[in-house]
């Protein structure tokens, strides 16, 4: 846990936005920051599989596996961490578009040293876009480290092959 | 004496296997079989599943009636039919070098049916987790799987 904690701090000290003290507010913002960003990264993929049921199995397994609260605790001989994050996501479909947006904010354990936007920090955000012949095309803005869990799951979520959660504390 | 009276107690409880759980009385007609699959992933860590099962009132507030530790292939279990039953699978995770521990669980509502048989699928695989509920006329091959429902829609 350590690890993700140091990440954690990491990610919400401003060094994924480029050493900026400016974090992104925003997707657009994230979508722009991600790729250039130390410990961000753009991954993009084409799935065979139709928009609209990639967009349902967004809509569908967003709320269920990523709306929740964690607690992690880990103890030593001297000490005893405990931290609390929340995980929001959020799911915009339109036509031919899917935004899945996942935001996180720690509520207790770790100090939040930016601006952080509602809902918490951005964490990934992943676009499906409609293309021809029952294909679909995936962009994921996400960690380039950690957070492997969530990542697989989303990308299971898009291909169809793996429809489960992602356990948010690994 | 005092302390004596607490070192009995905790002596006694600790070689009861005192966890703080109630098991489930497991009374009702058996319709549910619980299939379960968990690999952590790692040799340094290890995730155990459970299922802690409440009643529902007709106000949706729910009641505990006991767990049950899913470290066998394949538990049965018996469920109120036609009464809704809040579901909530537990996978604890372990780090035998960190000394930390972390859960996550996946909860639904289950109102069982008359002369209907559940097979639960319960997997925990390298930090991805599922739990389908599928639902079959007793007798029959064929079945359904059953949507989660979250509490709140009760």
């Amino acid at each position: 846990m350590q690890y993700r904690i140091i990440l954690a701090t990491v990610l919400t000290s401003g060094l994924f936005a480029g050493c900026a003290i400016h974090h992104p507010q925003t997707a657009a913002e994230f979508r722009a920051a991600a790729p250039g960003a130390t410990f961000g990264k753009k991954e993009s993929f084409v799935v065979d599989r139709q928009f609209d049921d990639v967009a349902h199995t967004f809509e569908e397994q967003a709320p269920k596996c990523l709306e929740k609260r964690v607690k992690m605790t880990e103890s030593g001989h001297m000490y005893h961490h405990v931290v609390v994050t929340r995980y929001t996501p959020t799911v915009l479909v339109s036509n031919d578009s899917a935004e899945l947006h996942l935001q996180f904010e720690h509520e207790q354990g770790v100090m939040a040293v930016s601006e952080m936007p509602e809902n918490g920090y951005y964490l990934m955000v992943a676009d499906a876009s409609r293309l021809a012949d029952n294909k679909t095309q995936i962009d994921m803005y996400r960690p380039s480290m950690g957070y492997d869990t969530i990542v697989r799951a989303v990308k299971g979520w898009a291909t169809g092959d793996n429809i489960g959660c992602p356990d948010l504390t690994k | 004496m005092k302390y004596l009276l607490s070192a009995f107690v905790f002596t006694a409880s600790v070689l009861a296997g005192c966890s703080g759980l109630k098991s489930y009385p497991n009374t009702s007609a058996k319709n549910l079989d619980i299939h379960t699959r968990t690999d952590s992933g790692s040799f340094l860590s290890s995730t155990r599943a459970s299922l802690d099962i409440f009643s529902v009132n007709k106000a949706c507030q729910t009641s505990y009636q006991g767990s049950v530790t899913l470290d066998k292939e394949t538990r049965t279990i018996g469920l109120p039919a036609e009464r809704p039953s809040y579901l909530v699978f537990r996978f604890e995770s372990s780090s035998f070098l960190a000394n930390s521990s972390s859960a996550t669980s996946y909860d639904t509502l289950l109102t069982p049916l008359p002369d209907r048989h559940y097979d639960v699928d319960v997997r925990y695989l390298d930090g991805i987790y599922s739990v389908t509920i599928l639902e079959r006329t007793t007798g029959d091959r064929k079945a359904n799987r059953i949507a989660p429902v979250e509490l709140k829609d009760c």
